[in-house]
């Protein structure tokens, strides 16, 4: 693999992240672009702060993929307003992105919380 | 002006600018629901979201057309660039399009000629063309069936190998005979070529040889149209060939015309359907080597492969019939395109050349472009470096300038196309009318098209992506403060113009020179003597043996026509003979000098005519030993012939060739005569051994050649009368003079030389401009520094000097890189060149001296312009 390619994982790894966050958001029912953000940041306890300028190219992005679908509706405080909503296709994505976030994580660990006594035995 | 189809982009733009004043306001109510008053919560709620711009632009890149908007809108900007400066655009496209229309004609006559070789056939690209014996430029055709029949049946690389026949006749039957094409062929001859009757059906195998009381015949689709005004129950009916009844069992498809490249057949019939041919089916040399022969190769086989294979057989063949095959006998193959049977072979030793030129031309228009380009971006610098300071990037504005250039490249393009529609048919003006039945043309097919888009993509590139990458390398800060000093655009452009300037001169150099060796050639060509009299002789073909007379009703009856046109007032003298020199045709047999013991390989085979009394007096040919053929050489006479000094040389050298004897079809001649050597084909063509045999005693086709006192034009009337008057059913074509019959050899000579003539004026035109736009805007640049100069006392000498100097160089250093260039190019014309040299020093020095001086005529009008402004108003011009 050369350091292209290399770039290109990395890059991807990133964007999955947010998007997998993005469909687990919209998981409890469709949501606008703001409340998305809101959203987010109140889950994670202030700590993920999801930029516009990624929120939105993602959201198109899903959109194109097919994994959410778009409407106009009027929100609760009368605002008309894009609401998103996660397609059968995009539980499916949301499904593998877990597993692998998940395996991930685990590897990480795994490698994060080694022993290294341990190892040398 | 929209010029690109939004596809609801618009719609899709609007409401992302919703979706995100949705999420402002929502921002917003919520920051003043918590208490913040609604400016602040405005100014936070916008701070937060970021850069709206921005989001729109990367949000818009997801959507995928992103690219597709900004090239409308790049599209859009260079147009409006373009039709700005209209002067350029509209020069600029043309010179493209004619140089363009230059490659896209020479290429339209190449696909219509060279890779269309047999229209209608199958993957004309696994045919080959036979060749026995030494190569030769304009073999005669080189098989005996016998030999074509083991060939075909013993070899293990072909898939199909076939034979053909090409001749002339009579359609009779209808109020005039008509004269038509024929070739005998072999059974499989549509087969191997791959093509399928529209009506009837081919012959069989069984047919290939047998005589049939009624034969059959295979109508051309154009005789069935023309002649038979397509009649759908054709097949079957009985139609009359030369007063023989035929049966009509098949049509060919529309296109289709026969395996000669570049040669017309109108009917097919087998090799012997009468069985008139029997000796010539059961013989292997002399007058029984008639047929040419194309094979097709086995899938995966290579032509040196087969060629090898069928040598093998050859050489067997050779080895049981030693007799019938002396001299070389080695078999070659040549693609169809380059086929020496039929037209390809001519156009393969000019076309190709001539794409060269024209892709000479091409470069030549490129540069000019590019130079035209570059001064108007450096000119536009100061509008690049602010869009550039402002943020666009360098490769948006390359890929605006591009555009640019690829706009013009394109309609360019299309300009072309359209020419070309027109421009490839005018091949067959060059053509003269002739006995040959020619259909040779240019075609438009994809892959013109193809080739007009390569085009236009090469121009792209360098008159658009050239300068454009060029250009945007001009540092901007640097651009915008120091505008007045850089006096010409930048160092970096400068060495970019005068590579352009040099690059135009020294590709144009070779252009003139080639243009200038074929124009010499051309006048060379006219002005040299072939070795016998063109200008007052008128010729007359007519279609006696193939009017189906009888041998002895054919003699007396050529005789009457000799009577008759020898009456005629204003008729020298008249006299009969079966070939016309000069006109691309020949006959060629072998021939056995008694006591000549031949060299290893020595090919036997000689020109050979059957002329009648008085033939060499008439084109005033001298006999230089011996005597000319008289009345009393007739068919009951001892058979005698005529040779030429080549001959005489040859076969008796050192030795007085009167009274020698010479076989020719197993048959002695005895010569009693040697005539001076005249040209036989083309004017550069090596002397090949002539032999002429009496016309009573061995002629086949007859045509009456006339000596006339005036204009032999004027007498055609006549000598058609005259001969009418004996059989009005005898049919008279060709009836032109020598002289316009004697153009045929030279038509490739006036091809070339009208397009190298007509490319080496564009080349001049252009690289006279270009040096000349080049240095008239340098010096106008430089107008200022001139001003001070001649302020501080420089004199008009001085400035005079300054400016010429640089433009001398760029020529200098063009033309001496021109002429190597040239050299090189010259070297593949020199076989086509008639009485002069390819590096012929008068024509070089000329040509260097026409572009040398063109060029310092370029140089001096602005040199002039300079020196005379006022010193004063050129200081205050910046």
């Amino acid at each position: 693999m050369n350091g292209k390619d290399q770039y290109k994982n990395r890059i991807e790894l990133l964007q999955g992240t947010l998007d997998m966050l993005i469909l687990r958001t919209l998981q409890w029912g469709p949501q606008h672009g703001y409340g998305i953000v809101q959203a987010l940041r109140l889950q994670s306890g202030d700590v993920l702060q999801v930029e516009t300028g990624s929120l939105y190219p993602a959201l198109h992005r899903l959109e194109r993929q097919s994994w959410v679908q778009s409407e106009w509706k009027q929100s609760e405080s009368k605002q008309k307003a894009r609401y998103y909503r996660i397609t059968v296709k995009g539980k499916k994505q949301l499904a593998s992105d877990l597993g692998r976030w998940e395996r991930i994580v685990a590897a990480i660990g795994s490698v994060m919380y080694l022993n290294p006594e341990e190892s040398e035995s | 002006m929209k010029w690109f189809p939004s596809f609801g982009f618009q719609r899709r733009k609007r409401e992302l600018q919703e979706e995100i004043d949705a999420h402002l306001k929502m921002a917003i109510a919520d920051r003043v629901a918590r208490g913040e008053t609604a400016e602040s919560a405005r100014q936070a709620a916008s701070r937060e979201f970021g850069n709206i711009p921005l989001v729109q632009d990367v949000t818009r890149d997801m959507w995928g057309q992103a690219w597709l908007e900004q090239l409308g809108r790049d599209f859009n900007y260079a147009l409006r660039q373009l039709r700005k400066s209209p002067g350029f655009s509209i020069t600029a496209t043309a010179m493209l399009a004619v140089a363009i229309c230059a490659n896209s004609t020479v290429f339209s006559w190449i696909d219509g000629t060279m890779l269309r070789p047999i229209p209608g056939a199958r993957d004309t690209g696994d045919l080959v063309s036979l060749q026995r014996g030494e190569r030769s430029f304009s073999p005669v055709p080189p098989f005996s069936y016998l030999d074509y029949r083991d060939l075909r049946e013993q070899n293990h690389t072909l898939s199909g190998l076939l034979a053909y026949h090409h001749d002339w006749i009579t359609l009779t039957g209808g109020a005039q005979p008509e004269r038509v094409y024929i070739a005998n062929v072999s059974a499989n001859y549509f087969d191997v070529l791959g093509i399928k009757p529209v009506l009837g059906r081919f012959f069989l195998s069984e047919e290939e040889t047998r005589p049939d009381a009624v034969p059959s015949v295979v109508l051309s689709y154009s005789l069935w149209k023309t002649r038979y005004a397509q009649d759908p129950a054709i097949v079957g009916k009985s139609i009359e060939i030369a007063r023989h009844p035929v049966t009509v069992i098949g049509v060919a498809p529309e296109r289709v015309v026969g395996a000669m490249p570049g040669i017309r057949e109108d009917l097919w019939v087998t090799l012997d359907p009468l069985g008139t041919d029997a000796w010539r089916m059961t013989h292997r040399s002399g007058g029984a080597v008639w047929l040419n022969v194309i094979g097709r190769l086995r899938p995966g086989v290579s032509r040196d492969q087969a060629a090898q294979d069928l040598d093998t057989v050859m050489h067997r063949i050779v080895a049981a019939y030693p007799d019938d095959h002396l001299g070389e006998n080695r078999i070659t193959l040549d693609p169809m395109w380059r086929s020496p049977f039929g037209a390809n072979g001519y156009m393969a030793a000019t076309l190709p050349i001539l794409l060269a030129f024209a892709g000479v031309v091409l470069l030549l228009t490129c540069a000019n472009v590019a130079t035209l380009t570059l001064v108007r971006f450096v000119s536009r610098r100061r509008e690049l470096a602010i869009r550039q300071s402002l943020g666009a990037n360098r490769m948006q504005l390359v890929r605006q300038m591009v555009l640019e250039g690829a706009i013009l490249s394109i309609v360019a393009g299309v300009v072309a196309l359209v020419l070309t529609s027109w421009t490839s048919k005018t091949f067959a003006w060059f053509l003269p009318a002739n006995a040959i039945p020619t259909v040779l043309n240019g075609t438009m097919d994809y892959r013109v098209v193809l080739g007009i888009a390569v085009s236009s993509l090469l121009a792209c590139i360098v008159c658009g992506a050239l300068p454009a990458w060029r250009s945007s390398h001009a540092p901007a800060n640097e651009v915008l403060k120091a505008e007045s000093a850089s006096v010409s655009g930048g160092s970096r452009n400068r060495k970019l113009l005068s590579g352009l300037v040099v690059a135009q001169i020294a590709l144009s150099l070779p252009l003139l020179l080639c243009s200038g060796l074929f124009l010499r050639t051309l006048r060379n060509l006219a002005g040299a003597n072939p070795g016998f009299e063109q200008d007052h002789i008128l010729t007359a073909s007519v279609g006696l043996n193939i009017a189906g007379y009888n041998g002895d009703e054919e003699q007396l009856i050529r005789h009457k026509i000799l009577d008759r046109v020898s009456a005629l007032p204003g008729v020298q003298v008249a006299s009969l003979t079966d070939w016309i020199p000069m006109t691309l045709s020949h006959k060629g047999d072998d021939a056995y000098p008694d006591g000549y013991v031949p060299h290893p390989h020595e090919s036997l085979q000689v020109y050979h005519a059957e002329v009648g009394p008085r033939y060499f007096e008439s084109l005033q040919i001298p006999i230089m030993e011996g005597r000319e053929f008289t009345p009393d050489d007739n068919e009951k006479a001892p058979r005698v012939l005529i040779v030429d000094q080549t001959a005489a040389k040859r076969y008796w050298p050192g030795q007085d060739p009167l009274g020698k004897r010479l076989r020719v079809w197993g048959r002695p001649f005895t010569v009693v005569g040697v005539a001076k050597n005249s040209i036989h084909m083309l004017m550069n063509e090596a002397p090949e051994p002539m032999v002429y045999m009496n016309f009573f005693q061995q002629g086949y086709e007859t045509i009456v050649q006339v000596k006339t006192e005036g204009n032999p034009a004027d007498l055609a009337p006549a000598v058609e009368n005259a001969i009418h008057e004996i059989d009005t059913r005898l049919p008279v074509f060709d009836v032109r003079p020598m002289r316009e019959s004697t153009q045929m050899a030279s038509i490739f000579a006036v091809i070339q030389s009208a397009l190298a003539g007509m490319f080496a004026l564009i080349g001049l035109v252009l690289s006279v401009t270009g040096i000349y736009g080049v240095v008239a805007y340098r010096t106008q640049r430089r107008t200022h520094e001139i001003g001070i100069r001649m302020a501080l006392g420089a004199s008009r000498v001085d400035v005079l000097r300054l400016v010429l100097v640089q433009g001398l160089w760029l020529t200098g250093i063009g033309l001496v890189l021109g002429l190597a260039f040239a050299l090189g190019l010259t070297r593949l014309i020199a076989r086509l060149l008639y009485g002069i040299g390819a590096n012929d020093p008068i024509t070089m020095a000329s040509v260097v001296m026409l572009l040398g001086a063109m060029s310092l005529l370029a140089c001096y009008l602005p040199a002039h312009r300079a020196v005379r402004r006022n010193p004063v108003t050129a200081i205050r011009e910046l």
